[in-house]
């Protein structure tokens, strides 16, 4: 379990350094725009100083402009601190749909990132007793891989199978004609087997079985 | 002079655009790699204002193809990057780096200093 521990914190870590990485460089587009929108506005006022026409309809578009991306930068910051807050309580109830939601939007920020579809949330799936910030980390991971194994052009679609009785289904269904034979990896396998969780490819579709309580759960919670 | 700027983010790329055209500079934009490569197949652009992340190709790995078609293309960086990559030459490959957000004076003269 100390082992396991280790690997958590080192792991955990990283994945913490490399989301905080890209969430700076999406707030960095986010300012860049924002920065050239009113270096714009500047370089339109000189101009009518000078005389010149002012055109209404830049000014206006300018001002949409900005406002979008003030909203944009609003969601990325309120991303970054749903993410920040994961760590709050080491194990808890987890609504799979809201992390997988989550999860899917901080990855986009990657710039290798392809088009996935997930399902809407669902308030009513029974929750997991998990490490939500390490399950996070391990969908991540996944996604990770998915995004490189199809590119940025390709598709990965996910979805939830929750007929099981003591657990859910996670399905990452990608193109069928990947190749799926390096995965998992071998820090992706020992990711679940942190948190009890099995994985298994079945053609070109990854599979994360995640158990409603397990002993490993409870038994990290306890020294944690 | 002729620059051509890449970036996947277009709300940057034209903007700039039209404020480098207020300053009589001339520009053509592309939002991913493959638009910039045949661009710069069919003109002989000067500069390259590249970004370094970008979907499908990185900046750096960009500059080979580009260069490979264009020997004499000259490169700009354009990072958003926190941190390794901040404003500055890289000495091995004296490609020049700016960080975002850009201040246009700097890279206006960024632009005459590699053209010239």
């Amino acid at each position: 379990m100390n082992d396991a521990i280790n690997f958590m914190n080192i792991e955990g870590l990283k994945f913490f350094g490399r989301v905080n990485a890209s969430i700076s460089h999406e707030l960095k587009n986010i300012l860049a725009i924002i920065s050239e929108t009113t270096g714009f506005l500047n370089d339109l006022t000189e101009l009518a100083k000078q005389g010149k026409d002012l055109k209404l309809s830049l000014i206006e578009s300018c001002s949409k402009s900005i406002a979008e991306e003030i909203q944009r930068g609003f969601t990325t910051i309120k991303q970054m601190n749903s993410f920040a807050h994961n760590v709050d309580v080491p194990i808890k109830e987890t609504n799979l749909g809201d992390l997988l939601d989550l999860t899917v939007k901080l990855s986009k920020f990657l710039s290798f990132a392809s088009t996935v579809h997930t399902p809407a949330p669902d308030q009513k799936m029974k929750p997991v007793l998990t490490c939500p910030f390490l399950l996070q980390n391990l969908i991540y991971q996944v996604l990770c891989f998915a995004y490189e194994s199809v590119g940025p052009e390709g598709k990965v679609d996910i979805c939830f199978n929750s007929k099981d009785d003591n657990g859910i289904h996670l399905l990452f269904s990608l193109p069928v004609t990947m190749e799926t034979k390096d995965f998992p990896t071998e820090k992706i396998q020992k990711s679940a087997d942190v948190l009890g969780i099995a994985i298994t490819v079945k053609n070109s579709e990854f599979i994360l079985w995640i158990p409603f309580s397990s002993d490993k759960i409870t038994q990290m919670a306890s020294l944690l | 002079m002729k620059v051509i700027l890449v970036d996947d983010e277009q709300k940057f790329i034209n903007m700039l655009e039209k404020r480098l055209a207020m300053r009589q500079i001339q520009a053509d934009v592309a939002f991913t790699g493959d638009e910039a490569i045949e661009k710069v197949r069919n003109t002989p652009y000067d500069v390259a204002v590249l970004d370094i992340k970008m979907p499908g190709i990185s900046g750096l790995q960009l500059k080979k193809e580009l260069r490979a078609l264009n020997p004499n293309l000259k490169i700009i960086f354009v990072t958003g990057h926190g941190a390794g990559l901040e404003s500055g030459e890289d000495p091995a490959e004296n490609d020049i780096y700016l960080s975002k957000p850009l201040d246009i004076d700097i890279l206006i003269a960024k632009l005459n200093q590699v053209a010239n």
